[in-house]
């Protein structure tokens, strides 16, 4: 496509960053359009550097490209320069190893992880000249899918979308685009397609339900064609060792956020920290053998050179025998000097000593997530370590030489008080106080605090986000306790950001003209602080007349229809109220306000 | 220890990355290759790799050069054959030869670079060449180009920069549409001066047309290093 090749040299001039949309990166793979059955763009909307740094998306690239008739390319949101020559020019969004625009393919698959990159996702289906409504499309356009932890509640971005996937894909979408390869040789249309792909497991297709609302309140769903499931469930993987990972990853030519070979431990987590939607969504635990992982290690340096090797997973401490599987990978892998990171830390000694293990050279800070301060909430969100944890792991990381620590905390979550704010600032004195004064160097504390926002899926779905004026008084109670307090970093993050986050993660359908209203008012990269704009936010809320304050700040009840009731991670109902309860019943005289 | 210069090759579209994601692409080239690296002393051992001199974004080069330290004896033949076939196409190992470890860095010998750049107009805009090579004199007659500049402490300073401009010559092709300088320009630890801001300095006479009409390409030929007092291609050093 000679087109598209001109105008694209002369945009990628004139580009901040034309690497990001060169494609061509090593173990890219490219096969020909004509030979395959199915074409599938996966779509990440965010910049290139965020989304190479996707594990998932690796993952699929893999999963699909590995089967011969079929192909995956990338895609990756335009940054807001590229997106104003592209339109001055004309030129539509292209997937990268081909160069192809996205109208081409069958499938735009989006990947969604993170709330705020909705109005990017609009932006993406705009820039491929593809309607962005779902049932604006007709039989040419490519089928517009999405999948990913947002896709638990995509019920903001229904509208948008032909279907979801419910859960982990690498085998459900190679499967569902086998289907879709035999339906449309039925030559069926593609209302039809899309009602017999619902018959797949983990596949949602939102077009077959119309929610029925009472007053402005969610009564329920309402199914449009009998063959659609009551309920969806989500997929997942039965054993790792089984199904194929990207031992031979797409290697960027620019720096991402992760720049590094990464092989997953294992999926899920045992812990069960109220707040934490991967926590439930990626259960059961499921581990890859020791020898799978040396064996893939090994290969990925092999493929990519890399001259680090993450050994990710939600909490990697907690793999059985963690110690020995890191003197095993080390020495596997010492003839190429490659280094070993732990992603994840649990906060206590056994963890400090893995860190130590796999360190040498210098050591400049250990991150951490005690997530509350006190003991009493973190009974609540079930992060249960005790202060005298804390303090072993961390008096025994500035032995061995570590010189700063980054600790994660969070407000706002449920019961939560001032005094539980205060001991934030509190505890990171006493660390200071304790750890501070040994030799010559001060130890550097980074203090980062979020806001809690409830996710669908969690025991914490009912619970409301606290609201705007309180969180602002509570981020006053920390900045002015961190303020004289010397050598502390302490960051925290936007009211207006978690607000949306909040509105969205608990969202209905009713949410998607807005959305579109935000976007079409120039909404793009909400995610990015120097991009966010909440004004145009606000003034899409209230065009739209929509009350966005009540899908955050109210307290859902139990009996009510959430908005993704019909979807089932795997964890019933009846297990979140139990835990919810047992949160709400922890030190019940200390708790305030309810 | 073995010490080899290498010589290649940039292609379009690998202008488009930094200089230091260069130097990351050719360290994971070479891991893959599973050549025997050298590594640095200290704290955090790194392969010995250098490039000669960075290049800036948007900018092929058509001998550009590089070296790297092994612990093991390898034929600079061996070096091209096992890692040409680990470098995406846009980077072709054109040359290398095994250097004296004890010979002065890379970094520290090159000290001049040549430029090739073409200007095609986009428009019907052209500019005359006679006007242009007036420009170009008027240019080279001035004893001082002060050129504003960083300095360490991002405070801004003036450098005279005409005494980095060695050689500038213009000629047409294609009726004016396309315009074509040569520069030899120094570089370096010396000081230097890059060939888009020698042509931003041209002035053709008012109403003669502009040079930001035209669509850049700028292609460095090759690396020279100074031998009494001349510069001499990299290529011709033995
Ligand atoms: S917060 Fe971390 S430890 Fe807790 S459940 Fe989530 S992933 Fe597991």
């Amino acid at each position: 496509m000679p087109a598209i090749e001109s105008k694209l040299a002369s945009i990628l001039a004139r580009v901040q960053k034309p690497a990001r949309y060169l494609g061509n990166e090593w173990n890219s793979v490219h096969k020909d359009h004509s030979g395959v059955a199915v074409r599938m763009a996966l779509a990440f909307p965010d910049l290139y550097e965020i989304g190479m740094s996707n594990q998932g998306l690796k993952i699929l690239y893999e999963s699909v490209n590995s089967r011969p008739e079929m192909l995956m390319e990338r895609v990756f949101a335009a940054a807001t320069d590229m997106e104003e020559l592209m339109r001055q020019h004309g030129l539509p969004l292209f997937a990268l190893e081909s160069q192809r625009p996205l109208a081409d393919f069958d499938v735009i698959g989006f990947s969604l992880q993170y709330e705020l990159s909705y109005t990017n996702v609009l932006n993406m289906i705009d820039l491929s000249g593809i309607p962005l409504y779902s049932d604006q499309r007709n039989e040419q356009d490519p089928l517009v899918i999405g999948g990913g932890s947002c896709a638990y509640n995509p019920e903001p971005m229904s509208a948008f979308f032909d279907l979801f996937v419910l859960g982990e894909a690498e085998e459900v979408l190679p499967e569902m685009l086998a289907e879709l390869v035999r339906l449309k040789s039925e030559n069926l249309e593609r209302k039809e397609i899309l009602t017999r792909l619902s018959a797949l497991e983990g596949i949602y297709i939102p077009a077959l339900y119309q929610p029925v609302y009472d007053k402005g309140v969610l009564k329920g769903l309402k199914k449009l064609d009998s063959r659609a499931p009551v309920q969806i469930i989500k997929k997942a993987v039965a054993d790792l060792d089984r199904v194929s990972y990207p031992t031979a990853p797409v290697v960027p030519y620019i720096q991402t956020v992760h720049d590094r070979a990464v092989i997953e431990l294992f999926r899920g987590c045992g812990k069960g920290c109220r707040f934490c939607q991967a926590g439930f969504i990626f259960r059961p635990v499921r581990r890859r053998s020791r020898q799978n992982i040396i064996e893939t290690a090994k290969a990925l340096i092999a493929a990519t050179g890399y001259d680090e090797i993450s050994l990710s997973s939600l909490s990697s401490s907690d793999y059985p025998q963690i110690d020995t599987l890191i003197s095993d990978m080390k020495e596997a892998l010492s003839a190429s000097r490659v280094r070993c990171s732990l992603p994840s830390l649990r906060l206590d000694s056994y963890s400090v000593k893995l860190a130590d293990q796999l360190h040498q050279g210098r050591r400049s800070s250990l991150t951490f997530a005690p997530e509350a301060a006190t003991e009493r909430l973190r009974l609540v969100i079930n992060k249960n370590i005790s202060e005298e944890d804390i303090f072993t792991a961390l008096g025994d990381a500035v032995k061995a030489g570590w010189q700063g620590f980054k600790l994660y905390f969070m407000i706002g979550l449920p019961t939560e008080t001032d005094q539980d704010v205060e001991a934030i600032v509190t505890l990171c004195r006493d660390i200071r106080r304790n750890f501070g004064q040994k030799g010559k160097r001060s130890l550097n504390l980074s203090v980062s605090v979020a806001t809690f926002v409830p996710k669908a899926h969690t025991p914490f779905q009912w619970e409301p986000q606290l609201s705007r004026p309180e969180v602002l008084e509570r981020q006053q109670i920390l900045r002015s306790g961190f303020k004289t307090m010397p050598g502390v970093n302490f960051s925290w993050h936007d009211v207006e950001t978690s607000f949306l986050e909040a509105v969205f993660a608990r969202g209905d359908r009713q949410l998607a003209p807005l959305i579109e209203r935000a976007w079409r008012l120039g909404c793009r990269f909400d995610g990015w602080t120097e991009h966010f704009n909440f004004q145009l936010w606000r003034q899409a809320f209230q065009e739209l007349d929509l009350n966005a304050e009540s899908y955050a700040y109210r307290r859902f009840s139990y009996d009510e229809q959430l908005p993704w009731n019909h979807l089932h991670c795997g964890v019933n109902k009846e297990i979140f109220i139990r835990e919810h309860r047992q949160s709400l019943a922890v030190d019940l005289p200390q708790r305030s306000g309810q | 220890m073995m010490r080899i210069r290498f010589s290649f090759e940039r292609k379009m579209p690998l202008a488009y990355i930094s200089h230091l994601d260069m130097l990351r692409l050719f360290l994971r080239a070479l891991s893959r290759s599973r050549l025997p690296l050298a590594y640095s002393q200290g704290y955090n051992p790194h392969p010995r790799f250098t490039l000669a001199l960075p290049l800036p974004l948007g900018i092929t080069a058509g001998e550009e050069y590089g070296e790297v330290f092994f612990a093991d004896k390898i034929m600079p033949d061996q070096f091209i054959n096992v890692l040409q076939p680990q470098l995406p196409e846009a980077l072709v190992l054109t040359g290398s030869a095994a250097v004296d470890p004890e010979e002065p860095s890379l970094a520290s010998l090159v000290s001049a670079a040549s430029y090739c750049c073409t200007l095609k107009s986009s428009s019907s805009v052209t500019v005359k060449l006679e006007l242009l090579q007036a420009a170009l004199d008027r240019l080279m007659a001035k004893e001082e180009i002060l050129a504003l500049r960083k300095t360490k402490k991002n405070k801004t300073t003036y450098t005279n920069v005409r005494p980095y401009i060695i050689e500038v010559s213009v000629k047409n092709a294609d009726q004016s549409k396309l315009l074509e300088f040569s520069l030899l320009l120094q570089t370096g630890s010396q000081g230097g001066v890059s060939p888009g801001y020698v042509i931003g300095q041209l002035e053709p006479e008012p109403g003669a047309g502009n040079l930001h009409a035209y669509d850049w390409q700028i292609r460095r030929e090759r690396l020279y290093f100074k031998q009494n007092g001349s510069m001499q291609p990299l290529s011709e050093r033995r």
